[in-house]
């Protein structure tokens, strides 16, 4: 784990978006072999776009060859739709940068079947040779994407019913009328962020110095979904000083510290020296493997799963079995 | 036949970026996305999202101000053309017509309401089919657009007549009337010969002395037709005029002149734009050349009410041409003396201005204190809703037709702001650069 921090949210911002913008320069993407870039929505990352922007503007990095995948979408409302993550993600970004649409992936709330439609964007995800680093934000109770509290660790791109807190955390947004948010979402799952080579996160606020203090001193905690960052190889949290409030000075020295030793030493808290600059090699097809389906009789634990992270294959989210109802009197032994 | 190749029309979209919009009251730093293909503005994150596609062009305008092109509901001619003279040779005057119009349109006046003063029947019936708007047509090389014409006359006050020639000058007792002297073919919608769809009358707006035979009550006539009713050159007062605003007048034209002043005793005309009476108050003409009106007097009207305040120019065809002695309607003489237009002999009379509408947005900029969306907004937004034309024209929104200026700013004698036109696009092409 990498904990960042610095003196505000801007210096902060700035941080993170100085290391993308040199991740993707050292990546030095091509058509055949872009860059594939996780992004988020929400307030504390649109100072990271912004700087993005500017630096684009003043020529210092262009996102020509960088493929985009979103975490998240309401379900629901129109893609136009001042409130949706396509209007978000096209005011703050794409609308100002040179991503060419093509290469935004952005989950459809409205498609006809939300289930393929999950399934089709995880699949896009591999084909895709999986995500070179996703940047994220989380929630004041430490949700990643829309993976709200007592969310599967485990869990993959798929349809989430929306926490009563977020809902009226976003009524805001919608002339206050809890009718109008919207309460469904699609989103990416906690497996599928902590599969990219790289997560990037961003925590600004006293608002959200609990879940920082949770999510890096508590354990793994599917209350606290961010917290499964623990188990990722790559990990980096940004922070400003005051999401640090809840955290023990001794981890807070020590966090400084491994930065200050590290700059001192001339090499910088970046990914190894082969994921840095090694040319990917071809995106391998990962063979499916059958799989048996976890069942009553054969359980598997999820923490095996996760433990070996970051694997290269899951099964395809499973779907819930249809109910069928059986007689009573056929589970009882005819004696 | 090389005719029967139509050249194909170039999907272009161009988008604007680091500029500042004119959006209501503000400027708003924003892209904006034309498409030179439909002749309209973009809906850029549904094109984006939607058919993936990017602009063919960027244009940074380095933190210029874009605007909707300017819009002249009172316009009498232009560079050396007076829209009610029939020329000696008169098949002369729609090609100079189109002449006109693409002069016009870089000064930054994109459309137009060309106007007609008093004038004999004749000169209504043969000016007129020129004049009506262009029904759809979107040539941005035509330049400046016909949206109707504007019959300033000749039912007006014999006392109010200005530089109307008063013999020119009759009275409305029925529709048949207005019919008779403008033409029924210019006041009625006709059935496009093509679709059968009905197509808006030649005249867009009408200006008529209210108080003068039947014509308060010919006003819902008009508007039912599509016909914006204004009232001036009149001797109204404050009751006529609020009878004709009831019975559906939502103009006022050049308020303050040819009109009784305001009385304390008796508001006249001005007294519609009151809050007083439960009636909603008209739009209205102002002429902010320095000659017409004082500037405190433009500055009162503004803060009277500024969602109706539309600058115009009343601009004669002598616009940009010397001093000096030129020819007038009616075998009179007018003469020119910089900016300031006199009847010759009668040279307290004020004959129409010189003045472009630019020049008028910087008048009122320099006098008021408004801010620079403010004072367009009188040019633009205003103007389209007075013609019923919001979201089509005067606007920066969405599907609204791609008319535009680009300005930049300039620091003026007075050391207040000038604007000064840098672009003119129509319909999504640029058809004026100052810098070319």
């Amino acid at each position: 784990m990498r904990l960042i921090i610095r003196e505000d949210p801007d210096a902060a911002s700035a941080y993170i978006a100085k290391y993308i913008i040199d991740r993707i320069k050292a990546f030095a993407p091509t058509p055949e072999h872009p860059f594939v870039l996780g992004l988020p929505t929400g307030s504390s990352p649109v100072k990271i776009y912004k700087i993005l922007v500017e630096k684009y503007k003043a020529g210092e990095i262009s996102f020509e060859n960088v493929v985009t995948f979103n975490m998240d979408e309401y379900i629901g409302i129109p893609r136009e739709h001042p409130e949706s993550y396509h209007t978000f993600m096209y005011k703050h970004f794409f609308s100002h940068v040179n991503v060419h649409p093509r290469n935004i992936h952005i989950l459809n709330g409205n498609a006809p079947d939300l289930e393929a439609e999950c399934v089709a964007y995880e699949a896009s995800i591999k084909a895709h040779g999986g995500i070179d680093l996703f940047l994220g934000g989380i929630g004041p109770d430490g949700h990643i994407a829309f993976n709200e509290p007592g969310s599967s660790l485990a869990s993959r791109t798929r349809v989430k019913t929306l926490a009563y807190d977020t809902i009226l955390a976003n009524s805001r947004f919608f002339g206050n009328d809890l009718e109008k948010v919207p309460k469904m979402a699609l989103t990416v799952g906690v497996q599928t962020v902590l599969e990219a080579r790289e997560v990037v996160i961003i925590i600004t606020g006293a608002h959200k110095a609990l879940a920082l203090q949770r999510c890096i001193e508590g354990g793994v905690n599917h209350m606290w979904t961010l917290s499964s960052l623990q188990l990722h190889p790559h990990p980096m949290i940004v922070v400003d000083e005051d999401a640090t409030l809840e955290l023990q000075v001794k981890t807070v020295k020590y966090f400084k510290s491994i930065e200050k030793v590290a700059s001192s030493q001339g090499f910088e808290q970046i990914l190894p020296s082969t994921v840095r600059t090694g040319p990917r090699k071809e995106p391998v097809e990962p063979v499916p493997e059958a799989k048996e389906e976890p069942s009553i009789l054969s359980p598997q634990p999820v923490t095996s799963t996760l433990l070996a992270a970051p694997a290269t294959e899951y099964p395809v989210r499973s779907h819930t079995p249809e109910l069928v109802p059986d007689r009573m009197g056929s589970r009882i032994t005819a004696y | 036949m090389p005719s029967a190749i139509a050249a194909s029309p170039r999907d272009r979209i161009t988008k604007f970026t680091n500029c500042r919009l004119v959006k209501g009251d503000v400027l708003v730093e924003q892209d904006l996305w034309v498409s030179s293909a439909t002749g309209r503005i973009v809906r850029s994150q549904e094109l984006f999202y939607g058919a993936k596609a990017v602009p063919d062009e960027t244009i940074d305008l380095g933190g210029r101000i874009i605007s909707p092109g300017l819009i002249d509901v009172q316009m009498n001619g232009a560079f050396g053309f007076n829209f009610s003279q029939i020329p000696e040779d008169p098949l002369t005057y729609e090609k100079t017509l189109r002449q006109v119009n693409k002069s016009l349109v870089q000064t930054g006046v994109t459309s137009y309401l060309p106007t007609i003063t008093s004038e004999r029947r004749e000169v209504y019936h043969y000016a007129l089919p020129f004049l009506g708007p262009s029904k759809g047509s979107q040539v941005a090389e035509h330049g400046a657009e016909s949206l109707g014409a504007h019959v300033e006359g000749p039912f007006l006050s014999p006392t109010k007549n200005g530089v109307h020639k008063v013999q020119n000058l009759i009275t409305a007792h029925s529709f048949a009337d207005l019919e008779d002297c403008y033409g029924a073919s210019n006041l009625n919608p006709t059935p496009d010969p093509l679709t059968g769809i009905p197509r808006a009358p030649q005249i867009k707006m009408l200006t008529a002395a209210p108080e003068l035979g039947s014509m308060t009550a010919l006003i819902p006539d008009l508007t039912a037709r599509g016909i914006v009713y204004s009232m001036g050159h009149t001797e109204a007062s404050y009751e006529e005029a609020s009878l004709a605003v009831s019975h559906g007048c939502t103009m006022i034209t050049h308020l303050f002149n040819a009109m009784r002043p305001l009385h304390h005793r008796n508001p006249g005309v001005f007294g519609v734009l009151g809050r007083a009476e439960s009636l909603p108050r008209p739009y209205f003409g102002i002429i902010a050349d320095g000659i017409h009106l004082h500037p405190t007097s433009v500055k009162i009207a503004f803060n009277a009410h500024p969602d109706g305040f539309i600058l115009v120019t009343d601009a004669m065809h002598l616009v940009g041409l010397p001093d000096g002695v030129y020819a007038w309607t009616n075998g009179e003489q007018i003469v020119k003396r910089g900016a300031k237009l006199v009847l010759q002999g009668a040279e307290d009379t004020i004959a129409g201005s010189s003045i472009t509408l630019v020049e008028c947005v910087n008048n009122f900029l320099c006098w008021s204190g408004a801010s620079i969306p403010q004072a367009l907004r009188a040019v633009t937004a205003t103007p389209a809703a007075m013609l019923g034309l919001q979201g089509v024209k005067g606007s920066l929104e969405s599907d609204a037709d791609a008319d535009l200026c680009v300005f930049s700013e300039e620091v003026g004698e007075a050391g207040g702001t000038r604007l000064v036109v840098d672009q003119v696009w129509k319909f999504g092409t640029k058809v004026f650069d100052r810098l070319e």
